[in-house]
């Protein structure tokens, strides 16, 4: 055991050339502003007078308890959870079916598909749902038949107005990790399959899905996180919808908390949700890991 | 934007911080500076600098950097670089708070009258009041304008007030002569109106459930204030009597369809007004820009008339309304207040600024300028700005704006919004923002008292 851990004490110089710069952008873009985030949060404004100025106190968890009796932020964290629900597995099952489309053999054409697919991605997140606002709107969609009749920016039916957008933008990229994944898959496997009499169906199935489920619980986990954090759909639907509130999402909130400006209040509603994030993609890795990475 | 790698996505959690992370401890620093200059009791050094000085400037006036071109060439040691950018609540204010607490901001910026307590509360403003030509020219502007810049104290001045906005009513004289409805000249006869309009297809306006801003010109000409600022604390208003009677008219007019609710400043909106769909709308003088630039089908059609009474007693709301402001932490505050005072006091500055957006000077001066006597063509030549100062002179004095206005027209908003979609009223909305309020403050401790 002594050889190779002399052997890496050699290198120290060259390890820390290859993590140096890593660290150094990891520490002053990620580990500070979290800290800075944690420290924010524990404080507390004090002053006196209709004008007095302002002092920043330690207020221990002042802040949280405020973030715990908060009805409107538990709101939106049930609003984002709803949306995940649904929104994530329709967004996945589409990905995984355009993605073995793509890989069948009997489809023509796979390589202009695969682009055709990937390209809504392209569109920034803001464009998209200005684009999508402009097709929803009752009365200068070009399918004002049918945007009159259905009111989608309506308190009813928005959230899903939402959730239509974000599918769109991410089915793609979410194809793109899938297929990745089923190209890397040995061809003796599949001919392995084929001798013992196995149809395309067969091998969809029970060969290629099981192969795959590793980039699907990956592309789950990244999906949750980024349902729990959703914030320019909405906030760009709140422009023309009346049914988007300033505390629609949580992360709208942290926004709106910081523009009062309440920053210390903003931080621990970030540090909340940011162990409710971290606290969810680790029991759905924790649930699925077993199967998928035996 | 949805993340989609881990490492952002955690990131992005503290991603709204990192601006404040590099102000480091500016926060509790510019506490202490507070308590040592926060007191008005002598208004700070102005000294002129030495040589050349830049000032950055931002505003959402339209137009403005032909304004500030007027000024750069006739100071060539004091230029001003302008920074344009949405209005205040679209994101600038926000935008201003993170750079204060960043500790850069511009030199000086457009504050709405509604927004300087805030901004004064965050100790973000500079006293002016001892920079040279600033009390002085205390005269020249429209009394309660001055008031709001001083913000209470009696030898400080936050701010130079740019332009107000009285209120009166935009309104389709084709359409209501065509349908021979009568021009309505008080709130009950704009109800019957209602729905004479409706019977015709149309909506008498657009009730803005999302700027709040006009809402609070109604409550302003119905006599009622939100916020008071009298002895040591504040006192919050939102559900006084005035307000909710004004909110339950509107609720009315909303629950029976007499008014659309689309959201405001949005094309669908602009779509409305110039296909015919909206009749009237009451706003602020500013509004006759909004109009002929979100409704050009429309020229000629318009009219203005003063707006709708409770009474008989003519009284007009104010919507808007801008200062020019110097921040805290500006390096020429000499400088700054000059430039301030030319902009919003100098004839030349006066007439490009109506030129450019037809702002409404604070200045009774101003306000007698020819380019404000003149008929607007796209108004059938009515002479509107006669409609618009005689609606100035009505304004109630007594309204005072809160420290925490974001959050106000937030949730009322919010609330106005959600009665829009059918749950709850405007009355309860109000109800519920007098809580949020009082405990906002609290929660940032501003005394509230009774």
């Amino acid at each position: 055991m002594s050889r190779p851990f002399r052997r890496r004490v050699q290198h120290k110089g060259a390890i820390a050339i290859f993590i140096g710069p890593f660290a150094a952008l990891f520490t002053l873009f990620y580990l500070l502003p979290v800290a800075y985030a944690v420290w924010q949060s524990t404080r507390t404004v004090e002053r006196s007078g209709t004008f007095g100025p302002a002092e920043e106190v330690f207020g221990g968890l002042t802040q949280y308890r405020e973030v715990i009796a908060d009805e409107a932020f538990w709101g939106s964290v049930g609003r984002v959870l709803l949306f995940g629900v649904v929104q994530v597995p329709v967004m996945l099952g589409v990905a995984l079916l355009l993605a073995l489309l793509l890989d069948s053999p009997v489809v023509k054409g796979a390589r202009f598909f695969r682009l055709a697919f990937f390209a809504p991605y392209a569109v920034p997140g803001v464009i998209a749902a200005i684009m999508w606002g402009f097709l929803y709107s009752p009365n200068l969609s070009p399918f004002t038949g049918v945007t009159r009749e259905v009111d989608f920016l309506g308190s009813g039916l928005v959230l899903w107005s939402i959730a239509n957008v974000v599918t769109w933008v991410y089915v793609g990229y979410n194809m793109l990790i899938i297929y990745s994944s089923l190209l890397a898959i040995p061809g003796e496997v599949y001919e392995a399959a084929l001798l013992d009499g196995a149809g395309q169906w067969r091998i969809a199935w029970s060969v290629k899905i099981p192969l795959v489920l590793p980039a699907i619980i990956l592309t789950g986990v990244f999906s949750i996180i980024g349902t729990l954090q959703l914030l320019a759909e909405p906030q760009v639907f709140r422009t023309f919808s009346t049914a988007v509130t300033s505390d629609y999402t949580p992360n709208l909130l942290v926004y709106t908390t910081a523009a009062v400006p309440n920053q210390p209040l903003a931080a621990a509603f970030s540090v909340v949700l940011a162990l409710a994030t971290f606290v969810l993609s680790f029991t759905f890795l924790k649930l699925t890991q077993r199967r998928a990475f035996q | 934007m949805k993340i989609t790698s881990p490492l952002l996505g955690a990131a992005s959690v503290a991603l709204l911080l990192t601006l404040a992370a590099c102000g480091g401890d500016s926060g509790g620093g510019s506490g202490d500076e507070g308590a040592a200059d926060g007191g008005g009791e002598a208004a700070t050094a102005c000294e002129p600098s030495d040589g050349e000085v830049t000032l950055t400037f931002f505003s959402w006036v339209p137009g403005i950097e032909g304004v500030v071109d007027l000024w750069n060439e006739q100071n060539p040691d004091i230029q001003v670089e302008v920074q344009t950018g949405p209005n205040g609540n679209s994101g600038t204010y926000q935008n201003f708070f993170n750079q204060l607490e960043a500790g850069n901001p511009p030199d000086l910026g457009q504050i709405e009258f509604d927004a300087l307590p805030n901004f004064r509360v965050q100790d973000g403003l500079t006293d002016i009041g001892g920079c040279e030509g600033v009390m002085e020219s205390q005269e020249k502007f429209v009394d309660w304008t001055w008031s709001q810049v001083q913000l209470g104290e009696e030898n400080a001045v936050y701010a130079i007030p740019q332009d107000t906005g009285p209120m009166a009513m935009f309104y389709r004289e084709d359409l209501f002569t065509e349908a021979g409805i009568e021009v309505p000249t008080t709130w009950e006869e704009y109800a019957a109106a209602a729905e004479q309009v409706r019977e015709n297809d149309g909506y008498i306006t657009n009730f803005s459930t999302s700027d709040i801003n006009q809402f609070a010109g109604f409550v302003w000409q119905a006599g009622g204030s939100w916020f008071g600022n009298e002895g040591d604390s504040w006192q919050v208003g939102l559900d006084s009597e005035e307000s909710v009677q004004v909110a339950d008219y509107w609720n009315g007019l909303i629950q029976d369809d007499l008014v659309s609710t689309l959201p405001p400043w949005t094309t669908e909106w602009d779509n409305a007004y110039n296909s015919g769909d909206a009749w009237t709308w009451v706003s602020a003088v500013w509004g006759a820009n909004s109009i002929m630039s979100g409704a050009p089908d429309t020229e000629g059609d318009w009219r203005v008339a003063p707006m709708p009474t409770w009474g008989d007693e003519q009284a007009a709301g104010n919507w808007g309304g801008s200062t020019t402001a110097v921040f805290k932490g500006s390096e020429h505050p000499h400088e700054a207040a000059q430039f301030a005072l030319w902009l919003n006091t100098s004839e030349e500055a006066h007439e490009a600024l109506i030129e450019a957006a037809n702002l409404y000077p604070a200045t009774t001066e101003g306000q007698q300028l020819p380019a404000l006597s003149e008929g607007v063509p796209f108004y059938g030549d009515q002479k509107i700005y006669e409609v618009f100062t005689e609606a100035g002179a009505t304004v109630p004095t007594e309204w005072t704006w809160g420290p925490t206005m974001t959050q106000v027209y937030n949730d009322v908003s919010d609330g106005f919004s959600a009665a829009a979609s059918g749950n709850g009223s405007l009355a309860e909305a109000l109800t519920s923002t007098q809580e949020s309020t009082t405990s906002a403050l609290e929660s940032q401790g501003i005394p509230v008292g009774e």
